[in-house]
């Protein structure tokens, strides 16, 4: 009986390990994932959003990208609040499937700063998987 | 017209196929087969592969002569008492049978003279039989030719 | 062709239902035709499935439009090769192409235990069937059928993405859903186990090759990935804590867990609870991991309604798994209790049951963040999500503890082991292990966890070098066989147990190799034409890259059956502490129908260390495909990544240790235990009869 006790502690003190390794990880790794519009509407309220990096995931705005000098430029809208847009600089070379064409509807996750003066600041940029893709009847019928 | 004929001819196939060997009366078994190890002989099995491992660590020096000797008392014990399992339960499998083990040799001996004991698995089948119920092999008698066949309407 | 192939998935359906009733029948009421029905109906819906998923190949050759999932991944120029590959492209063909393997092996099992295992074959037809019911149900009711039409013929598809038209494209996804679907046998044959009431090792037994299987093209299929990722899509990373890369890992964890954990029931008799425990937890994770990488519902931004359909049908299945295993436990509990207990903290038993309980620290640590979005948004209204320092911080302390493991259950002793041996056998490796961390850190190298990582590869390889060479010597010196010899006869007498010990050696290459990563370069720069950049590589020498400039090829009339639009390919001259090196090209493509350009990468590999080049960005495309002299400038991603070549010869030295464990017994037949008289002479089993 001794020993099963002396397992049991072990096993105890384990789990104990990977559950505190888990709680800190959370709590110093965790990052607000919101849509442009919570952005916007969380930063009015709580300006200190600025300065926390936060992730962000929303639909490409179509024909919003343009070359900036050294960055790309484009704009994520919601996709259920279409009136919400934000703009966003990135410093990075943007996944092959990024695309702005009005036919295709993409969404990017980012990571980054809402600075002050509006822009999102993306560190990185993920579109998402092309398997997911699936064309929408009007873009099959305009192609 | 073309595609109803297909679909009618497509699920009459599968259903056909589902069912035909339930309707033609023929049965799986359910049980244990004779050569599989029982519960008493996979124990003996691992009991002896234990052994192995022992006699393996202490080759390789894992183990020191003491524990050795202790670890292999006690893996041949409980391979004993398994392999005094096994034994019992055959005796008891064996007397326990309707018929004893010579009625049973006679019995598939004229089995497989008259046909209906199935050369593939050793089944008993019903007089008149063309295929084993057991294992889909064609019996000897009845089918003639080569018993090379597979099973008589496929697979897949 | 088409219309039969969705009409096979209409007749399926009821027929798999109808193989589910049937077995569950014959099992209870011992009724063996109706058994025979069952097994006839998962021939026969294997065989719906092969016409089905015909009849999508072919509506990909003979380019049918009017099809949904046809036009949304092909186009009339799309090569022949990725046509037939559409099967699996997207996410309604890909779930037909998971129900095709689960009938294979389901056909496989109840094929090769047409004469054996009858006891439990009812169930396992019976959990087949439903397994199988349940991905029909899927793919005809949850607006996934990939035989929906469109109404009208569009002219021309919208072509596949440029990024899945990759050979690893073709051959990944397989993998990853014959490891899913293949540990479906297991899972019937436990379930099989717990309603039956034949409650040994027997289960474990005759399945033990399946769930190695299913843990061998898992394996595969993870590392391919991260191939893919490496040349494809990750700039220079290969492993992202992505949703859909940790879900191909979860199920893997825990079927490596089950895998060390049936070796502690059948050699002791005990955790038989756990093992049940682990084998219904690696079915729910392929479900999961199904369900995950098809519905996107973590990273999904947009509305949850579109896949609400889908997502209820998968959760309820999982749900009815995880209810109806737990009370089966609980209605065997009584039975299901240990011969034995553990003896010594110092055993080979404890040391796997320390490695099964860190391999569910990591899976749960990883699934509990994987799915942190979806349980604060739960909780509290907000969506939180975590990344991968997140990932890092938890698992890697935990890996390292586990990649020690591996050095230390070889050594010790099943049962307990004396401590003087246990000094014995660990004073040289760990004494490696620790020369090899102390010389790097005299070389300069500063990083903690690589520096654990070395010495700890160092320290496991030792130990496997180690037990390599003393059991050929002991076989050598007992059997008088030449060493070449008896390292083979070693390694074929107990391939379960040497072909492990090869995959832990992959597995050490794979950490080291990761380890690398800490010392990875990356340097952007924008050249002219002539212009160098010099890269310094942590290795101590330096490249210096020339660009030349950029030829450009663009597709014209004469071969418009290309799938290129035009292709622009950038030329760097290499060089290596002054060593002329072959020349690196890296590339932008444009693909007809698709106008973003993608970027094919220049690598360069050697032994130590890859040199990664990205063509990021040209000033002004436009010109530049019109091969204007002007408009060459160019902006490179110079990086050099150490070790990272380890990762996938560690990889393939898994796969090669997971083939020793998989390969048949030399004689076919089943080994029978032999009696206890010729258990006294020195070789109490026959050879193979435990490699398998």
């Amino acid at each position: 009986m001794a020993k099963n006790g002396r397992f049991l502690v072990s096993l105890v003190g384990v789990a104990a390990v990977v559950t505190y390794l888990i709680w800190t990880g959370v709590s110093q790794t965790m990052q607000y994932y919101m849509t442009p519009s919570e952005l916007v509407a969380k930063t009015i309220v709580d300006p200190s959003f600025h300065r926390v990096g936060v992730k962000v995931g929303g639909r490409i705005v179509s024909g919003s990208y343009l070359k900036g000098d050294g960055f790309h430029g484009f704009t994520v809208e919601d996709p259920e609040q279409l009136n919400v847009t934000v703009p966003v600089e990135y410093r990075g070379d943007l996944p092959d499937t990024f695309n702005d064409r009005p036919e295709m509807i993409v969404d990017a996750v980012m990571e980054g700063r809402f600075r002050t003066d509006g822009v999102f600041e993306a560190t990185t940029v993920l579109t998402k998987c092309g398997s997911r893709y699936e064309a929408s009847p009007e873009a099959l019928k305009a192609g | 017209m073309s595609v109803v004929v297909g679909t009618v001819l497509l699920v009459v196939a599968v259903i056909f196929f589902v069912l035909q060997p339930m309707l033609s009366g023929r049965r799986a078994s359910l049980h244990r087969e004779m050569d599989e190890p029982t519960e008493a002989e996979s124990r003996q099995r691992f009991a002896l592969l234990a052994l192995r491992d022992v006699e393996y660590d202490h080759a390789t020096g894992k183990l020191d002569e003491v524990d050795y000797r202790v670890l292999r008392g006690e893996l041949a014990a409980e391979a004993l008492t398994a392999l005094e399992r096994v034994n019992s339960e055959a005796a008891a499998r064996l007397s326990g049978a309707p018929s004893g083990l010579e009625d049973e040799i006679a019995r598939l001996r004229s089995g497989l003279r008259s046909g209906t004991t199935c050369a593939a698995c050793g089944s008993g089948n019903d007089e008149g039989s063309s295929f084993c119920a057991y294992c889909g092999a064609p019996l000897r008698a009845a089918a003639g030719g080569p018993s090379s066949h597979g099973s008589p309407s496929g697979t897949a | 062709m088409n219309v039969l192939g969705e009409l096979a998935l209409w007749i399926a359906l009821p027929v798999a239902l109808l193989g589910t009733v049937l077995g569950f029948v014959a099992g209870r009421h011992q009724r063996g035709d109706l058994q025979l029905g069952a097994e006839r109906s998962v021939y026969a819906v294997f065989g719906l499935t092969i016409l089905a998923s015909a009849g999508i190949i072919s509506n990909f050759l003979n380019d049918r439009f009017e099809y949904l999932y046809t036009a949304s991944y092909s186009n009339r120029e799309l090569d022949v090769f990725y046509k037939v590959a559409g099967l699996w492209s997207g996410q309604r063909g890909s779930l037909l192409f998971w129900l095709l393997f689960l009938m294979l092996f389901s056909s496989i099992c109840v094929w090769t235990n047409r004469n054996k295992n009858r006891e439990f074959m009812p169930y396992v037809v019976g959990i087949l069937g439903a397994v199988a019911s349940f991905f029909l149900t899927i793919l005809l009711f949850a607006d996934v059928n990939p035989y929906e039409k469109l109404g009208f013929t569009p002219a021309n598809g919208q072509g596949l993405n440029p990024q899945l038209q990759s050979y690893w494209m073709t051959i990944h996804p397989p993998m990853l859903y014959m490891g899913f679907t293949s540990f479906t046998v297991p899972f019937a044959f436990a379930i099989a186990a717990l309603v039956s009431g034949r409650l040994d090792s027997r289960w474990i037994e005759v399945t033990r090759r399946w769930i190695l299987l299913s843990w061998f093209f898992l394996a595969i299929g993870i590392v391919l990935g991260m191939r893919w990722a490496y040349e494809e899509l990750g700039w220079g990373g290969y492993w992202f804590w992505d949703p859909v890369e940790n879900a191909s890992l979860l199920p893997w964890l825990s079927a490596t867990a089950f895998l060390h954990s049936i070796q502690i029931q059948e050699s002791r008799g005990m955790l038989r609870v756990w093992n049940m425990f682990l084998v219904i937890l690696t079915f729910t994770l392929t479900i999961f991991a199904t369900f995950l990488t098809r519905s996107g519902l973590i990273e999904s931004v947009h509305s949850f309604a579109q896949e609400l359909k889908i997502a209820y049908i998968f959760l309820s299945f999982l749900f009815v798994i995880v209810a109806s295993g737990a009370v089966l436990i609980l209605w065997r509990l009584p039975e299901l209790k240990s011969d034995n207990q553990i003896e010594s903290f110092l055993s080979r038993e404890a040391a796997f049951l320390f490695n099964n309980l860190m391999l569910l620290g990591v899976l749960f640590a990883v699934l509990w963040g994987t799915l942190f979005p979806l349980i604060s948004e739960g909780l509290t209204g907000e969506k939180i999500s975590v990344g991968p320092p997140f990932f890092n911080r938890v698992n890697i302390p935990i890996g390292l503890i586990l990649l020690a493991l591996t050095g230390v259950g070889p050594v010790i002793a099943w049962r307990r082991a004396s401590k003087q041996n246990i000094k014995k056998s660990f004073t040289v490796p760990v004494g490696v292990g620790l020369a090899v961390a102390g010389g790097l850190f005299a070389i300069g190298v500063r990083h903690g966890y690589a520096l654990a990582t070395f010495g700890i590869s160092s320290f496991v390889m030792a130990v496997i070098v180690i037990e390599f060479f003393k059991g050929t010597r002991a076989r050598a010196r007992i059997e008088n066989e030449n060493w070449a010899i008896a390292f083979a006869h070693l390694i074929a007498r107990n391939r379960r147990r040497w072909g492990g010990y090869v995959v832990h050696a992959g597995v050490v290459v794979m950490f080291s190799g990761i380890a690398g990563s800490s010392f990875n370069v990356n340097i952007r720069q924008t050249l002219e034409p002539g212009e160098s950049a010099v890269i310094p590589s942590p290795l101590g020498h330096e490249y210096k890259l020339t660009y030349e400039g950029m030829s450009t090829t663009s597709a014209t009339a004469s071969n418009s059956n290309n799938n290129f639009a035009f292709q622009l390919v950038a030329l760097l001259r290499v060089e290596n502490d002054g060593k002329q090196l072959p020349t690196l090209t890296t590339e932008k493509r444009g693909y007809i129908a698709q106008d973003q350009p993608t970027t094919e990468v220049g690598i360069r590999s050697s032994f130590l260390e890859d040199l990664y080049v990205i063509l990021s960005d040209v000033a002004d495309l436009r010109s530049a495909i019109m091969n204007e002299p002007d408009a060459q400038t160019a902006t490179f991603t110079f990086m050099v990544n150490p070790l990272v070549g380890w990762i996938w010869y560690g990889g393939m030295t898994v796969a090669l240790g997971g083939l020793i464990g998989l390969w048949p017994s030399v004689s076919g037949a089943p080994v029978r235990a032999p009696v206890l008289s010729s258990a006294r002479t020195r070789e109490p089993v026959p050879v193979g009869a435990a490699g398998d």
